[in-house]
């Protein structure tokens, strides 16, 4: 396949999208200003979690019914066909990494303690699930200051599961140093002390000394980020079941996907143009021709026959808002569908409108104006630059970067595949 | 133009802060961080010290820092924070700067001083004797990787070769060797040369002197921009409008972005060179992406572990050299995946710093020694003598590749 792809976007949306394309041939450019948004999160697979109401069984079932019932959400037009398939993508490119099935969406504690619905959680997160009568220790380490096991352990255990019943928890501290003297590490310097067996060994012997038996233990999400092997030899040295539970951004575990996703992105040699903006795009007879790019020195035409536009939403630069609380899209100015009424609301719970803002697309990805018009004929949106949703509301965040990505990849294989018949005829 | 210094203070109650959502996600970019406390990490001597500064340092674990850029190519959000930090870094030294600093800077003059007694040179640098002293007096870590001197400097070399008979079809353009490819690694400029003229390119290559990085990297900001811009005043007589192609990655970055962004020289000679700047492997991209790039090339069967290094990443132009060294027949590339070398200009050399160094560089001299088939492929000089001071394996620049693939080696 001679055809060219440029992708904006390093996320998850973005990564997954370059890759697909990438194995089916093309010659794919990821250009993005930074690392994407993937550590930022928690680095499991959220596809849908409150409607409002708590989603447990049967999320793609959920994401039909979330989809029928909202008109202007990514899921009115992504359906859970195409949710399966982008998870599915994402598993078959990192085997051995989720757990779950589609079929339910598991019950897990935050860092402080909340019980957060997801699909797919990390193996090294599954045994965190909550059901009645569980016994659980959460065991906090002095010098991280990003998780207190008391509030986890308390809060915990003042909730009532969803099918009645609770979890039995307690709390405890080891005092051990991610390395000499530091007295207040990030959990990305413990997850790096991890990687050596030597302190693996020396955190297990301290873990003994505070666990009790048939308890399940409960750590910061710390536990190990390049040795992928780390997790499976703590739990082996303990012989009691451990689960890590993600702590404030950048999450290791997160940061493990990222780290993947990227590795298999260059591997397969997707060109990945890291530290440089798009600055807009040069169009030509309703199609885009090439991307002007921000690199040093002066700027660089990435020319392509296909765009993949996935560079997040609000919170990741990806629509702007000025002090006259009018949003737009910089890079590229796309129309955006602004939800009526206030962009945000002083309720602190509520849903913040700001955050539905995005571009409106057709089920094959092509961003729409507001007369129901395709804008460019081969730009393809993905991600958080979406209208409609509140993925940090929903946890839909994944669910959607996932479907979209795959979506806008095979929208634009479909179409070198029709090109390429009509051409034989 | 504004005294050296106004600029960086100036810019420290300014530049890009405002952008940083504090996610943190430079400090899991930073090399430094990474194996030593004694540097907090980018966020911390950056956007977050910053807003207490006006001014003065509030923490001299600024000095800590490399320089190597990694965290501004994270940000998400575009903030410069190595700008950022480098800028401080020089208000902080301004009235303490030690004399190592000033003199590691001195790059041509090491050269100079050096090619004509070139043996002599290099036995001395070899000496642990000699060595220990210039750590004792200087400051120069007594193992840090030192340049192999030559009896003959790049451009000695220019003067006397022939191009070949051929007739020169893609016109002229301008070689910036750098000082490190002026007196050290001469072989590569050459080939670069040798390159150029086989595609058809006459090469014109003036005498130059150094960009001023090192000067720059140590905070001597006024001696780096008299450097800069005497140098793009040289390369300008070259001609005018040609495309300056250099293999010298770090110098390169030097003239495109860092002299601005950095010291904010802001002159109309600066943006000229820096425009038409191109890195060897960029420029043979170009070429490639035009369909103007022969690829003749002789069969290689050969695996090269691949370090593309922090001041070429900096340039936000991925990795150019990847691409080109795999258009011929039979390389393969592993990249390392590493954020730098450890070396980052003249850090690597200060005793203080050296240890810290070498944990950076340590994980990449694992992979070097791991993948590699009798080579490792770098683009520039001091991460090349770094490499191969901390693997033993013989550290190339990937035209190296590219000019046996056209049969020129």
């Amino acid at each position: 396949m001679d055809s060219r792809a440029v992708v904006v976007g390093a996320g998850m949306a973005g990564l997954v999208s370059a890759i697909r394309l990438r194995q089916a041939g093309m010659d794919v450019t990821l250009v993005t200003q930074g690392i994407g948004g993937i550590q930022l999160g928690q680095g499991t697979i959220d596809v849908l979690g409150y409607v409002p109401e708590r989603v447990l069984g049967q999320p793609l079932a959920a994401v039909t019914a979330y989809g029928n019932a909202h008109p202007h959400h990514p899921y009115a037009i992504l359906s859970a066909d195409d949710v399966r398939a982008g998870v599915e993508f994402l598993r078959a490119l990192l085997p051995d990494t989720f757990v779950g099935d589609l079929e339910r969406n598991y019950l897990l504690p935050t860092a402080i303690g909340a019980l957060r619905p997801t699909a797919l959680p990390q193996v090294t997160m599954a045994e965190g699930e909550c059901t009645p009568g569980k016994q659980m220790v959460f065991v906090g380490l002095r010098q991280l200051k990003d998780f207190w096991p008391e509030l986890v352990a308390g809060n915990v255990a003042r909730t009532e599961l969803p099918g009645g019943g609770r979890v039995s928890t307690r709390a405890a501290w080891l005092d051990l140093p991610a390395r000499a003297n530091e007295v207040d590490s990030t959990p990305l310097y413990y997850a790096r002390a991890m990687d050596d067996p030597a302190y693996r060994k020396r955190f297990v012997d301290a873990l003994r000394r505070v666990v009790e038996p048939g308890e399940t233990v409960g750590l910061p999400g710390v536990l190990g980020l390049a040795d992928r092997g780390a997790f499976a030899d703590i739990t082996a040295q303990l012989g009691q079941p451990v689960f890590e539970i993600s702590t404030i951004p950048p999450s290791v575990p997160g940061m493990r996907l990222n780290d993947a996703l990227t590795r298999l992105a260059k591997d397969a040699r997707v060109k990945v143009v890291l530290g440089s903006q798009v600055l807009c795009a040069n169009i030509d007879g309703g199609r885009i021709r090439s991307l002007t790019v921000g690199t040093t020195g002066r700027p660089t035409e990435y020319a392509g026959e296909h765009f993949v536009f996935a560079p997040g939403g609000f919170e990741s630069g990806g629509i702007e808002l000025d002090s006259y609380m009018k949003v737009s899209e910089p890079t590229l100015g796309l129309p955006l569908w602004v939800p009526e009424g206030d962009l945000v609301v002083a309720d602190h719970n509520a849903a913040q409108p700001l955050f539905s803002v995005g571009v409106r697309f057709d089920h094959d990805m092509r961003v729409l104006d507001t007369a129901g018009d395709t804008v460019h004929e081969n730009l393809h949106v993905a991600g958080g630059i979406l209208a409609g949703a509140s993925r940090w509301q929903e946890k839909s965040g994944d669910g959607i970067a996932l479907a979209s990505a795959v979506r806008a990849a095979d929208a634009i294989l479909e179409s070198v595949q029709n090109l390429e018949g009509a051409r034989n005829a | 133009m504004p005294e050296p210094l106004e600029y960086p203070k100036a810019m420290l109650t300014r530049a890009t802060l405002d952008a940083c959502i504090k996610c943190t996600i430079c400090e899991t970019a930073c090399p430094v961080s990474a194996v030593t406390p004694l540097f907090p990490g980018p966020k911390f001597v950056g956007p977050q010290a910053e807003r207490f500064r006006d001014g003065e340092s509030v923490d001299h674990s600024l000095d800590y820092c490399s320089s190597c850029g990694a965290c501004t190519l994270a940000c998400p959000q575009g903030v410069q924070i190595a700008e950022l930090n480098s800028q401080a870094r020089a208000v902080m030294k301004e009235d303490n700067m030690p004399l190592r600093d000033k003199l590691i800077g001195q790059t041509v003059l090491m050269g100079k001083v050096m090619t004509p007694f070139a043996p002599i040179a290099n036995a001395a640098l070899g000496n642990k004797l000699v060595r220990t002293v210039v750590e004792k007096t200087v400051g120069v870590h007594r193992d840090a990787p030192m340049p192999t001197a030559r009896l003959h400097t790049f451009q000695g070399w220019m003067k006397k070769h022939q191009p070949p008979a051929s007739p020169r079809t893609r016109g002229p353009v301008v070689f910036f060797s750098g000082c490190a490819g002026g007196y050290f690694e001469v072989e590569t400029s050459i080939k670069t040369v040798e390159v150029l003229e086989h595609l058809g390119y006459e090469v014109i290559a003036p005498k130059q002197g150094c960009c001023g990085l090192a000067q720059q990297s140590n905070g001597l900001f006024d001696e780096a921009t008299k450097s800069v811009l005497k140098l793009c005043d040289q390369l300008r007589s070259g001609g005018k409008d040609l495309t300056i192609v250099s293999a010298s990655g770090s110098c390169a970055g030097m003239l495109k972005h860092e002299a601005h962004e950095i010291m904010g020289v802001d002159e109309e000679k600066l943006h000229d060179v820096g425009t038409r700047m191109r890195e060897i492997s960029e420029f043979l991209l170009e070429l490639h992406a035009a369909g103007d790039l022969p690829t003749d090339f002789v069969r290689n069967d050969i695996t090269v572990p691949y370090h593309a290094p922090c001041q070429l990443k900096s340039q936000g132009m991925g990795m150019p050299a990847i691409t080109v060294m795999e258009l011929i027949p039979g390389v393969k590339v592993i990249e390392s995946g590493r954020a730098c070398c450890g070396i980052a200009g003249t850090y690597g050399l200060k005793k203080e710093k050296y240890d810290i160094a070498q944990a950076v560089g340590q994980p990449l001299f694992d992979m070097v020694k791991e993948k590699n088939e009798g080579i490792a492929v770098c683009d520039t000089e001091t991460c090349r003598w770094q490499i191969e001071k901390g693997s033993g394996v013989k550290t190339v620049h990937p035209i190296w590749l590219v000019h046996k693939a056209y049969g020129l080696s």
